[in-house]
């Protein structure tokens, strides 16, 4: 048993694919840019509109005004090549590339009960990812090829002759002379030419008469060319028009990720990084590699990485090029320890850290770790870790005081000694009667490295109307470095 | 007064029997190891907001929140911070009790031309809404009152509503009452006295004696299952 994927006027399809607003528009595809260009596919709506193969653009735009004109796009080609071959990997390991829009797939040894709805399954896939495409299931692949081209979404030929017989007779693709010949013997239809005995049409036009005829019987089952899975999973595309909007690109990553998803379940990897380019009008490039917190090939999963990283975006320039690429690996086979606090959803985390980010800057959300050294306000922030350790064993002794609360920066202050020996301490934000003070603490560092020493002095104070600070002395100057609290 | 309090009860009523399906405070708590706490309210409601009001300076909020880091890190559970003004000083802590917390330091004032509640708010919104956190605590405390009168009540809200589908406990720390949707109000209203600068952590955290401004779980729903 044999099916084909078939996607009608391919080229065309392939270049109206990310213009989702104009799907339902007449459009043509021209061979080229200039005036003598001439149609070579149209869609359903232009063909109702009276365009026809081999025109012109005047004369087909005389036809339809509203024509959407497209020439040929090798990028998008490849990528509604790609897509293809992705929905047809996930149907069986051995596939042909028969034509451009065409693949033919071997399902011999499937499960005969699976078969239809997982080739319904591809045929919706691919219209998700813009291409109207048709499925066709026969005995042969040639049969499963004209069962896909008169298919409105799948059709299963069970019933060979009485499939074949109403088809014309142009299906069968006889040479122009041939033609001739049947039209004046008034063969319409393949019924009315397999209806001949196959040894006088041999008879009369050798092997050419009996390529037809085996044809117009819908060929035999034969070995499929296969085509090898891909090894590389990534996306390109070249835009005529540059983007300047993130809708358009976002439309666009959407497209490439749910056709690298397919191909990643094909071959039953996951993605472990995805790596962003984008390629600017002013020649510069905008790269950026994000590594997933846990494998995957969920579309929509890979789609946030990127979504958060683009919102807060901002290019020099317009983007006339994006390529992404990911980073297959094996799915993690892992049972978490029963005692194990991972995360609960380690992908909504991370973009969670991405959009904390975005919003008060990377630098500024994290884990935050002590450094080895007496040097004041020192702690550091690193990346949370995916797995909280297990506490450490108490301490003997245990924090003394309150927290400290610390303004950053310390306040300045001006401490104004009364007759009586109490202090009376002057800022912007804070001011108040000394009514309690430690004994200074002297804490120095670094002495070693003259342009990083560092010297202070430092009191606690308790001010009268309340609230316990820090007062510190630094080069002369005083400070109120935090409130304990 | 009280005919106002009828009405309310009985919109309350109207509502229940028209949204049956509605979400309804859980009633289950994040025990704080706080005795003067966990007897007055029986913890933190989960899936709530609680607002901690801390009127006077060195009153304590802090202590607190390094007591819920220990607590928290004994049950190995996910902590956020959202700092407002940056004044979180994490080496008044002991290196092991910062392995669990996440520290959002939102840009100060003087950083950006936005005021510092804003991202503050935005950021606890996110994280409201990660699955991974058990205990959140957004610290408007340095907030300016001006700052803190312009959030929208609609604001609060909608983090009431972002918090109610989860598991965690939400504290918003701010200098004096200003969440309309907060579901336990505390009030921290006594300076602490030099003395204390030399007392024990724990034993001082377990002093701790928060005022009970308000309370809008129902007391049935007090004491059941327990977080902490």
């Amino acid at each position: 048993m044999f099916a084909v994927l078939h996607i009608a006027d391919f080229a065309l399809h392939a270049a109206l694919r990310h213009e989702p607003a104009r799907r339902q528009a007449p459009a043509a595809l021209f061979s080229g840019a200039g005036k003598k260009s001439v149609v070579l596919a149209i869609n359903s709506a232009a063909r109702a509109a009276g365009v026809e193969r081999g025109m012109t653009a005047p004369q087909a735009v005389a036809r339809c005004p509203a024509l959407l004109i497209r020439s040929p796009h090798a990028s998008a080609e490849t990528e509604a090549r790609a897509a293809l071959l992705a929905a047809s990997f996930a149907l069986s390991p051995t596939i042909e590339e028969t034509a451009p829009g065409i693949c033919t797939i071997d399902l011999r040894g499937a499960d005969a009960a699976k078969i239809t709805p997982a080739a319904t399954l591809a045929v919706t896939r691919l219209h998700h990812l813009g291409l109207p495409a048709t499925a066709g299931l026969a005995r042969t692949p040639l049969l499963a090829l004209y069962a896909a081209r008169a298919a409105t979404e799948f059709l299963a030929v069970t019933d060979e002759q009485s499939f074949l017989a109403p088809l014309p007779l142009a299906t069968a693709d006889p040479p122009p002379e041939l033609a001739r010949v049947f039209a004046q013997w008034g063969l319409r239809q393949l019924g009315d030419l397999t209806a001949l005995p196959r040894d006088e049409i041999v008879r009369r036009f050798g092997t050419a008469g009996l390529a037809v005829w085996q044809r117009a019987t819908g060929g035999e089952p034969r070995p499929l060319r296969p085509v090898a899975p891909p090894r590389e999973f990534s996306a390109a595309m070249e835009f005529e028009q540059v983007i300047e909007t993130l809708e358009p690109l976002l439309f666009l990553l959407r497209r490439f990720l749910d056709r690298l998803a397919l191909d990643l379940v094909a071959a039953q990897l996951v993605a472990a990084e995805l790596e962003l380019t984008l390629r600017l009008e002013d020649e510069t490039r905008h790269a950026r590699r994000f590594r997933l917190p846990e494998p995957t090939a969920d579309p929509e999963i890979l789609f946030r990485a990127l979504h958060t990283h683009l919102e807060s975006l901002q290019t020099a320039a317009a983007i006339i090029a994006v390529d992404l690429r990911l980073t297959p690996t094996r799915p993690l086979v892992r049972q978490q320890g029963l005692f194990e606090t991972g995360l609960r959803d380690p992908h909504g985390f991370a973009e969670t850290l991405a959009r904390l980010s975005a919003l008060v800057g990377a630098d500024r959300v994290g884990t935050p770790q002590l450094r080895d050294t007496h040097r004041p306000d020192a702690a550091t922030l690193v990346a949370p870790p995916a797995v909280i350790p297990p506490p450490a064993e108490p301490a003997l002794q245990a924090a003394l005081g309150l927290p400290l609360r610390r303004f950053r920066p310390p306040l300045p202050v001006r401490l104004s000694p009364a007759e009586d020996g109490t202090l009376y301490l002057w800022s912007d934000q804070l001011q108040g009667l000394v009514a309690f003070r430690s004994p200074p603490c002297t804490r120095s560092g670094e002495w070693w490295q003259p342009d990083r020493a560092w010297r202070r002095i430092e009191w606690d104070i308790a001010l009268a109307d309340g609230g316990l600070y820090r007062l510190v002395q630094i080069d002369g100057q005083h400070f109120i470095e935090g409130e304990y609290d | 007064m009280a005919a106002v309090s009828e009405k309310l009860a009985a919109l309350r009523r109207q509502l229940a029997e028209r949204f049956p399906t509605a979400r309804h405070p859980s009633g289950r708590v994040l025990r704080t190891g706080v005795p003067a706490l966990d007897e007055l309210t029986g913890g933190l409601p989960l899936a709530a907001i609680t607002e901690l009001v801390c009127a006077a300076p060195s009153s304590g909020s802090h202590l607190l929140l390094s007591h819920l880091l220990a607590l928290t890190r004994g049950g190995r559970v996910r902590v956020a911070l959202i700092d407002a003004a940056d004044s979180f000083d994490p080496e008044s802590l002991p290196a092991d009790l910062l392995a669990h917390l996440v520290w959002v330091r939102c840009p100060r004032p003087s950083d950006t031309t936005a005021k510092a509640a804003t991202p503050a708010l935005q950021a606890a919104d996110l994280i409201a809404r990660d699955a991974n956190f058990g205990l959140v605590v957004l610290d408007l405390r340095f907030a300016a009152e001006s700052d803190l009168r312009r959030i929208p009540g609609p604001q609060w809200y909608r983090l009431q509503r972002a918090v109610e589908p989860t598991d965690l406990a939400l504290i918003v720390i701010t200098p004096r009452a200003s969440v309309p949707s907060a579901q336990l109000r505390l009030v921290l209203n006594v300076p602490h006295d030099f003395s204390t600068l030399a007392g024990e952590r724990p034993a001082l955290a377990a002093r701790l004696a928060p005022e009970l401004q308000r309370q809008r779980l129902s007391p049935d729903a007090r004491g059941n299952a327990s977080a902490g």
